[in-house]
C-alpha cells in the first residue's frame, strides 16, 4: 500500500504545472468579463479564500498624455481622485462649486500676470494672489477634509493607494467582501462626479513629492538628466512628475480638462478579485458604474520617437557616490520580439545565477548590484532597455560601462546556453505561478493585461512566448539593439559638495 | 489539542465581533433596485463567518518549535525558520557581524556543496533558500514548487546544520558592506534613519549600533561558525512551513530530519542599553537637497505595555491615514509636505521609538516643526471627538480580518507570537483592547508618552535656508556624519546592559576604581572570604505590611538560585538556572517567561558576591564616580560593569556597601531599583549586611537576614523540577 501511495505521488508530482487551480483553462472558468454600455470593462475572480477582496482601476492615460506646457498634470489628476465628490467631501455643494468656480477665474487673472516674461507688473501680481488666495479661502470653508479617503480607511481599506506612470494611472485597495456596494458606489463616485477641491495646496503637495523623489535624491536628479537627453520627441523625455515651472502654472480647470478628455469609461479597465459572487456583484457595478456616462475614445496621437543615429551622455558632478546607467531604445511592449527583452533580461540579471551578478559582483568584485531590464521610463512607446550598476567602494562607473558591454557582446556573439534558457522558462512558469496567489496581485495582473492587449488571457500567454524564444532570436535582437549609436548613458560621478572633483 | 479549539474560537469571535455599520439589512434590501445617493443609505451585511486555516503546532522532544499550514490552492510549499539571537546581541567592536552571517550563511554553501552550487541547483528549478540577518532573530527560508520539495528541503536541512561559511563569499559580503557604508550618507532618508535610532536609543545603544569599516573588518569566518553553533540548536528555532502538502507525512518527514539534532544552550534575550541623546535640536548639513527630512524623537513604548491598545488608537487620531490629524493639518490643510507621519512606537521586545517626521521644504522647515509641535500640544491638551474615536476604531477593527485573511498570514502571525513569548490568541487579545479604548485612554497616553521637552528634533537639510530660522527655537547641534575611515580606531566596546543614565557608559576600570574594589572586598570579610563561597543559604524575614514571610534562598555560585516563600496562601518556589526558570506555587510548576528568566540570571550576575568573585574577569571594569551621603554616611560611588551588565555601587569607608543600583527590563520597560544595606554582621569570616531595603517604583520591601550559611550541604536537587521541599 505504502508502495503505491508513493508511486501515485510521483506521477501527480510530475505534472505538477497543469494541476487544477493555476492554468488559464481553470482562470477561464472563474474569470468574468463584461463590457458595460458605457463601454467601462470589469473584470472579476472569484477566490473565496477569505471574505475579503481587492481591486485595481486603471486608466489609459498617464503622463505621456500631459499636455506641453502642462507636465504632471496626469499625476496631479490622481492626486484630486482622493478629494472627494459632488457628494462626499462637502457640506454644500452648490455653494462650493459657485465658489470653485471663483478661485478659478482669480487663479486665471493672477496665472496671467504672474508668467508675463516682458513688463510683469510686481504689485499686480502680488494683488491678484492675494483676491485668488481670498477666493480659495471662501471655497474651503465647505470642505469636508479627506473624507473620501477618511471613508474607505473607517471601512477597513486595505493599502488605499493610487501611481500614476507615463502610460497609465491606477487605483487600488482591499475591503471585507460586505462592502462591496459601499466599494461601488465610492469608486463610481470618484469618476462621475469629482471636484477639484483644494486644488492648489495639493499642487504644493506634490511640488514636495518633487523635491523628495527628484531634486533632493541623486539618483532622482540622474534619472531626470537621462531621460531628457535619451528621448526627444517622445513624451519619455520629460519628468513623469512635472517640471516645477509647469506645476506652478497649471490650473484646476486644466485638471478637470484632462479629466473629461481621458477619465471615460472606454479608456478604462476595473478588475475585481476575491469573495464576491459573479450575479449578484455584477448587479452591483452595473447600477453604480452604469451611471458614468459614455465619451469618445480619446485621441491616440502623440509625438513619436525618432530612432537614434548617435550616443549620447549625460554626466552629472554630484556630492553622492558613484552610479552607472545605460539604456537603448527599444520597440513598445506590443512588438513581436518583447519576450527576447524578456529573456535576456533574466539571464543577464535574475538570481546569483545570472551573467552580471557572478561577472561584476561575484568575480571581479567591482559593482554592489547590477542588472539590466526593459521599459523604462514605461513600455507604451518606444522605450529604452535600460542597464545599470553601482560600483563598489573605489571602482569607477567607467569599470561598470565596460564590465557590461563585455556580458553584452557575448550575448550578440553566442546567445545564452541551452541550461539557462530552461532555466528561464522554468522561472517564468514558477512566477507565474507565484503571482496567483493574492487577491491584490492578481487584480493588478488581469487589468493590466486586458488593458495592453484587450484580453487578460495574455497573462497566461506570455509563458508561451517565452517557451517560443529561441537562441537566435536572441543573438539576433541583441546584436540589433545594443549598439554604440542606439545608446544613452548616465552616469554620476562624485565632487564633493564644496567643489573639486 | 488545547491550541486548536482557541485557535478556532479566537477566529470566529474576532469576526463576529467585526462591528457592523448601524445600518440593517433592511434598508439594504429597499436599495437594492436603485443607487445610493449617499454612503450612510448603504448597508453593510454582516461579515459571513470565516474560520482560516490553523497551524498545526508541534515541539519536538528536541524543543525544536514547528507550525505547519496546508494549503492547497496552488503546488507550491515554503517555509521560514526564526532563530533566536540577532545584531541587537553582537558585540559593538564587531557591529555587522549578524549581518555577515545573514549573507554568508547562504552565500557560504554546505560543508557538500559550495554556494555556488546552491545556486545552480536551486535556480534551475525557479526554487529559493535564503538567510537573513535581523535585530532580534536571524532566519534561514525556502520556497519552492511541491514537486521540488524534497530536493529543496534537503538543502534547507542541510544549510541550517552543516554551513560552511566558506571564506571567500565572507570576503564578498564585506566588500559589499564596505560599499554600503561609502553610500550611506548619499540620501537625507537614510541619514535621517541612522540619526533616528542614534538620537533615540543613545550612541552607544544596540539598537543604534551602525557597521563601520573596522567593526566589518573585524569580523573573521571563526566568528560566524561561533554565532551558529551558539544559536542554531533545535530549542532556539521556531519553523513555519504552508503549502500544498499532507500535514500528517510533512510531520514524518520533519521528525525524520531533526530527530538526531541535539538541544543547545538556550539564547536568552539580550538587554540592550538604552540612554536617549539630550532633547535638543541637532542638525546635519545637507547642501545638495531643496527639502529637509524632519523627525522629533523620544522613546516610545514596549509592544507588552499594557498602554498598546490605547496608544495604537492614538496613533490612529494623531498620524495614522488620511482622516489623521497630521496628514489633515500639515498635508491637506498647509501643503506643507507629500510625507508627513506621526506614532507612539512600539516593538515586540522592547521600546520602540516615538517619531514625527515630516519632509518639507527648506524654506518652511521651522515652519513644519512649529506645526508638529502644534499638532503634539492639541493631542494633549483634550481628549479626541467621539467621531474621531470612532473612526480610529473602524479603521482598526474593519480591517483586522486582513491579519488573517491568507494561510500564511496566520501561520506567521503564529510564529512571531511564539518567538516573542506573546499568546497563540494575541490578536483576539489586541482586538478586544482596541474595543475598550475611551477618549480619556487617549488623552491619559497621549500626556503619558507625548512629550514636547523630551524630544529630539533631527534637521537632515540645507542649512543656508534655514538656519538661522532654527537658532532661533534653541541652541543647534551639529552632527558630524563623516564616515569614519577603516583605519580610524574602533569605537569602546559598549556595555550591553541596561542603563537609563544618559552619560557614557564607562568604558573601563580607572586606578581609583580597582582601589575601590580592593576596599569593598574587606567590606564583606576579606578577599578569601568571598573567593570561598561557593553556596550560600540565607534565610530571611520579608516585611509585607503588618505581615513577616519566611524567605528562604540558597544562592549556587555562579549562576542557580533556589527561592523558598512561605506566605499565608501559599507556598512558593522559584528557581533560576542557565537552563531552567520555573516556579512552583502549591506544587504546580510553570515556565518563567524567557525575558523573565533572561533577567534573573542577570540579576544573579548583579550578586555582589558574584560581581567580587569575577571581578578579574575579562568585561568586568570598576570606575570611580564621585561621592555621595548614604543615610548619613559618606560613601564613595563605584561604577561597575559586570560582564555588560551595570550597577552602581555606594561604598563606605571601610569598604561596605551602603547602597547598590541599577536597571532592569521589565515587560513594562526600565525599572530603576535600588538596595540599601546596614547592620553588616560576620557568619563565620563573611561580613554581610542584615538588612535590606529595597526601593522601586512598586514601592519598598524590607527584609532582614536573620541566619546566613556559608557552603552548607544541601541536596542539589533543589535546583531541579522534582521533588519541591528538598532543601528542608
Amino acid at each position: 500500500m505504502r508502495r503505491f501511495c508513493a508511486c501515485l505521488s510521483i506521477l501527480l508530482l510530475s505534472c505538477v504545472l497543469q494541476a487544477s487551480a493555476q492554468d488559464l483553462a481553470s482562470f477561464e472558468k472563474r474569470v468574468h468579463v463584461r463590457t458595460l454600455p458605457n463601454g467601462l470593462t470589469v473584470l472579476l475572480l472569484q477566490r473565496p479564500e477569505a471574505p475579503v477582496f481587492s481591486f485595481f482601476t486603471v486608466v489609459d492615460a498617464g503622463d505621456a498624455q500631459d499636455p506641453l506646457g502642462k507636465t504632471g498634470l496626469a499625476h496631479m489628476m490622481e492626486h484630486m481622485a482622493f478629494k472627494g465628490t459632488e457628494n462626499i467631501g462637502t457640506t454644500n455643494y452648490s455653494a462650493e462649486k459657485a465658489a470653485l468656480a471663483k478661485v478659478e477665474q482669480a487663479y486665471a487673472a493672477y496665472d496671467r500676470e504672474n508668467i508675463r516674461t516682458n513688463g510683469r507688473d510686481e504689485k499686480k501680481v502680488a494683488e491678484l494672489e492675494a483676491a485668488w488666495k481670498a477666493a480659495r479661502a471662501d471655497a474651503d470653508q465647505y470642505v469636508i477634509q479627506n473624507e473620501f479617503g477618511e471613508l474607505i480607511e473607517r471601512n477597513g481599506g486595505l493599502e488605499m493607494n493610487a501611481s500614476t506612470g507615463f502610460d497609465s494611472t491606477q487605483y487600488y485597495y482591499s475591503l471585507p467582501a460586505n462592502r462591496l456596494e459601499l466599494w461601488a458606489y465610492l469608486e463610481s463616485e470618484r469618476f462621475l462626479h469629482p471636484v477639484m477641491r483644494e486644488f492648489y495646496k495639493e499642487r504644493d503637495v506634490v511640488m514636495e513629492e518633487r523635491r523628495m523623489r527628484i531634486d533632493s535624491s541623486p539618483t532622482g536628479r540622474l534619472v531626470e538628466q537621462f531621460l531628457s537627453i535619451a528621448f526627444d520627441g517622445s513624451p519619455y523625455h520629460r519628468p513623469s512628475i512635472g517640471y516645477t515651472a509647469d506645476l506652478k502654472h497649471f490650473s484646476a480647470t486644466d485638471a478637470a480638462n484632462f479629466f473629461q478628455t481621458y477619465y471615460v469609461p472606454s479608456n478604462m479597465v476595473i478588475a475585481l478579485v476575491g469573495d464576491l459572487d459573479p450575479d449578484k456583484t455584477f448587479a452591483v457595478v452595473d447600477r453604480y458604474f452604469g451611471r458614468i456616462p459614455a465619451g469618445p475614445k480619446p485621441e491616440e496621437y502623440i509625438t513619436a520617437q525618432t530612432p537614434q543615429t548617435a550616443e549620447r551622455t549625460v554626466t552629472l558632478y554630484d556630492p553622492s557616490q558613484p552610479f552607472y546607467l545605460e539604456g537603448y531604445q527599444v520597440p513598445r511592449y506590443r512588438d513581436k520580439d518583447d519576450a527576447v527583452y524578456h529573456v535576456i533580461s533574466s539571464v543577464m540579471s535574475a538570481g546569483r545565477t545570472s551573467r552580471l551578478y557572478r561577472s561584476l559582483v561575484r568575480d571581479r568584485k567591482i559593482a554592489m548590484t547590477a542588472a539590466g531590464f526593459s521599459g523604462l521610463p514605461g513600455n507604451k512607446l518606444r522605450n529604452l532597455y535600460a542597464f545599470y550598476a553601482v560600483p563598489a567602494k573605489g571602482h569607477t562607473a567607467q569599470e561598470m560601462a565596460s564590465a557590461i558591454h563585455e556580458e553584452i557582446e557575448k550575448i550578440k556573439k553566442d546567445g545564452v546556453t541551452e541550461d539557462e534558457l530552461k532555466m528561464v522558462k522554468t522561472r517564468s512558469k514558477a512566477a507565474l505561478l507565484r503571482s496567483l496567489d493574492n487577491n491584490q496581485g492578481l487584480a493588478i495582473n488581469l487589468a493590466q493585461n486586458q488593458l495592453k492587449y484587450g484580453d487578460w488571457r495574455e497573462l497566461f500567454r506570455d509563458i508561451d512566448k517565452i517557451d517560443a524564444v529561441t537562441n537566435e532570436d536572441i543573438k539576433r535582437v541583441a546584436a540589433a539593439t545594443f549598439v554604440e549609436s542606439n545608446r544613452t548613458v548616465g552616469i554620476i560621478e562624485t565632487k564633493s559638495a564644496k567643489g573639486g572633483k | 489539542m488545547k491550541t486548536r479549539y482557541l485557535l478556532t474560537a479566537t477566529f470566529s469571535l474576532l469576526l463576529a465581533a467585526l462591528p457592523a455599520a448601524a445600518q440593517t439589512p433592511d434598508a439594504s434590501a429597499a436599495q437594492n433596485h436603485g443607487v445610493a445617493s449617499n454612503w450612510k443609505q448603504i448597508a453593510i451585511p454582516p461579515l459571513p463567518p470565516f474560520h482560516p486555516a490553523e497551524p498545526r503546532k508541534l515541539v519536538l522532544p528536541n524543543g525544536l518549535t514547528i507550525f505547519l499550514t496546508e494549503n492547497h490552492e496552488l503546488p507550491l510549499i515554503s517555509g521560514a525558520a526564526t532563530v533566536r539571537g540577532g545584531g541587537d546581541s553582537e558585540s559593538a567592536e564587531k557591529t555587522g557581524l549578524v549581518d555577515l552571517y545573514g549573507s554568508t550563511w547562504r552565500t557560504g554553501g554546505t560543508e557538500k556543496l559550495t554556494g555556488d552550487q546552491l545556486d545552480d541547483f536551486l535556480e534551475a528549478r525557479a526554487a529559493k533558500v535564503e538567510t537573513s540577518g535581523g535585530d532580534a532573530h536571524t532566519s534561514i527560508s525556502f520556497h519552492c514548487l511541491k514537486a521540488d520539495f524534497d530536493g529543496v528541503f534537503t538543502i534547507f536541512a542541510d544549510l541550517l546544520r552543516h554551513p560552511a561559511f566558506r571564506e571567500e563569499k565572507l570576503a564578498l559580503a564585506k566588500k559589499q558592506m564596505y560599499s554600503s557604508i561609502s553610500r550611506r550618507n548619499d540620501e537625507s532618508a537614510d541619514i535621517a534613519d541612522t540619526q533616528e535610532d542614534i538620537l533615540g536609543y543613545g550612541k552607544d545603544s544596540a539598537y543604534a549600533a551602525e557597521p563601520e569599516y573596522a567593526t566589518v573588518a573585524a569580523v573573521t569566518r571563526e566568528d560566524l561558525l561561533a554565532w551558529h553553533k551558539q544559536h542554531v540548536a533545535p530549542n532556539n528555532i521556531i519553523l513555519g512551513i504552508v503549502g500544498d502538502f499532507d500535514a500528517k507525512q510533512m510531520e514524518s518527514t520533519l521528525r525524520k530530519a531533526f530527530a538526531d539534532w541535539p538541544k543547545g544552550e538556550p539564547v536568552a534575550q539580550p538587554k540592550v542599553a538604552i540612554s536617549p541623546a539630550r532633547p535638543g535640536i541637532y542638525l546635519v548639513d545637507k547642501p545638495d537637497v531643496n527639502q529637509s527630512d524632519v523627525r522629533l524623537i523620544s522613546l516610545g513604548i514596549d509592544r507588552h505595555s499594557p498602554d498598546y491598545s490605547a496608544v495604537q488608537v492614538m496613533n490612529e487620531i494623531f498620524g495614522g491615514g488620511f482622516s489623521s490629524r497630521l496628514f489633515g493639518n500639515l498635508r491637506t490643510k498647509q501643503g506643507l509636505a507629500y510625507s508627513v507621519y506621526g506614532h507612539v512606537g512600539s516593538q515586540w521586545d522592547h521600546q520602540g521609538l516615538t517619531v514625527l517626521g515630516i519632509a518639507t521644504k527648506s524654506e518652511t522647515t521651522v515652519e513644519a516643526i512649529k506645526g508638529l509641535w502644534e499638532q503634539l500640544d492639541l493631542m494633549k491638551k483634550e481628549p479626541p471627538s467621539e467621531l474621531e474615536m470612532q473612526r480610529a476604531r473602524d479603521s482598526i477593527l474593519n480591517s483586522f480580518i486582513f491579519n488573517i485573511d491568507t494561510p500564511s498570514k496566520v501561520l506567521r502571525e503564529q510564529q512571531t507570537y511564539a518567538f516573542y513569548g506573546y499568546p497563540s490568541d494575541y490578536l483576539e487579545e489586541e482586538r478586544a483592547g482596541i474595543e475598550k479604548v475611551t477618549a480619556d485612554d487617549v488623552l491619559r497616553v497621549a500626556n503619558k508618552y507625548l512629550h514636547r521637552e523630551e524630544l529630539k528634533v533631527l534637521v537632515v537639510g540645507n542649512a543656508e535656508v534655514f538656519g538661522k530660522q532654527l537658532a532661533a527655537l534653541g541652541p543647534v547641534e551639529n552632527v558630524d556624519i563623516t564616515i569614519p575611515a577603516p583605519d580610524a580606531p574602533l569605537k569602546k566596546p559598549q556595555p550591553s546592559g541596561a542603563s537609563t543614565k544618559s552619560e557614557a557608559q564607562p568604558s573601563g576600570s580607572t586606578p581609583e576604581g580597582l582601589a575601590l574594589l580592593a576596599k569593598a572586598f574587606e567590606g564583606f570579610g576579606g578577599k578569601d572570604a568571598v573567593m570561598d563561597v561557593k553556596l550560600l543559604r540565607l534565610r530571611f524575614k520579608m516585611n509585607q505590611g503588618s505581615v513577616d514571610i519566611p524567605v528562604l534562598r540558597v544562592l549556587a555560585y555562579p549562576d542557580r538560585e533556589v527561592m523558598l516563600m512561605h506566605t499565608p496562601q501559599n507556598d512558593l518556589r522559584q528557581v533560576v538556572t542557565p537552563s531552567l526558570a520555573f516556579l512552583t506555587v502549591d506544587k504546580r510548576s510553570t515556565d518563567l517567561p524567557s525575558s523573565v528568566h533572561q533577567s534573573e540570571l542577570e540579576g544573579l550576575k548583579r550578586d555582589f558576591l558574584n560581581v567580587l568573585q569575577h571581578s578579574g574577569n575579562e568585561g568586568y571594569t570598576f570606575r570611580a564616580a564621585g561621592k555621595e551621603t548614604v543615610s548619613g554616611r559618606e560613601t564613595t560611588i563605584l561604577e561597575i560593569s559586570a560582564g555588560g551588565i551595570p550597577v552602581r555601587w555606594w561604598l563606605t569607608a571601610n569598604g561596605e556597601l551602603a547602597q547598590e543600583e541599577f536597571t532592569e527590563v521589565d515587560p513594562t520597560g526600565p525599572v530603576k531599583t535600588s538596595i540599601r544595606y546596614e547592620g553588616y554582621k560576620n557568619f563565620g569570616k563573611l561580613r554581610l549586611p542584615t538588612s535590606y531595603l529595597m526601593h522601586n517604583h512598586d514601592g519598598d520591601t524590607l527584609m532582614h537576614l536573620e541566619e546566613a550559611e556559608v557552603n552548607p550541604t544541601i541536596d542539589m536537587k533543589v535546583f531541579e523540577r522534582e521533588p519541591a521541599a528538598a532543601a528542608k
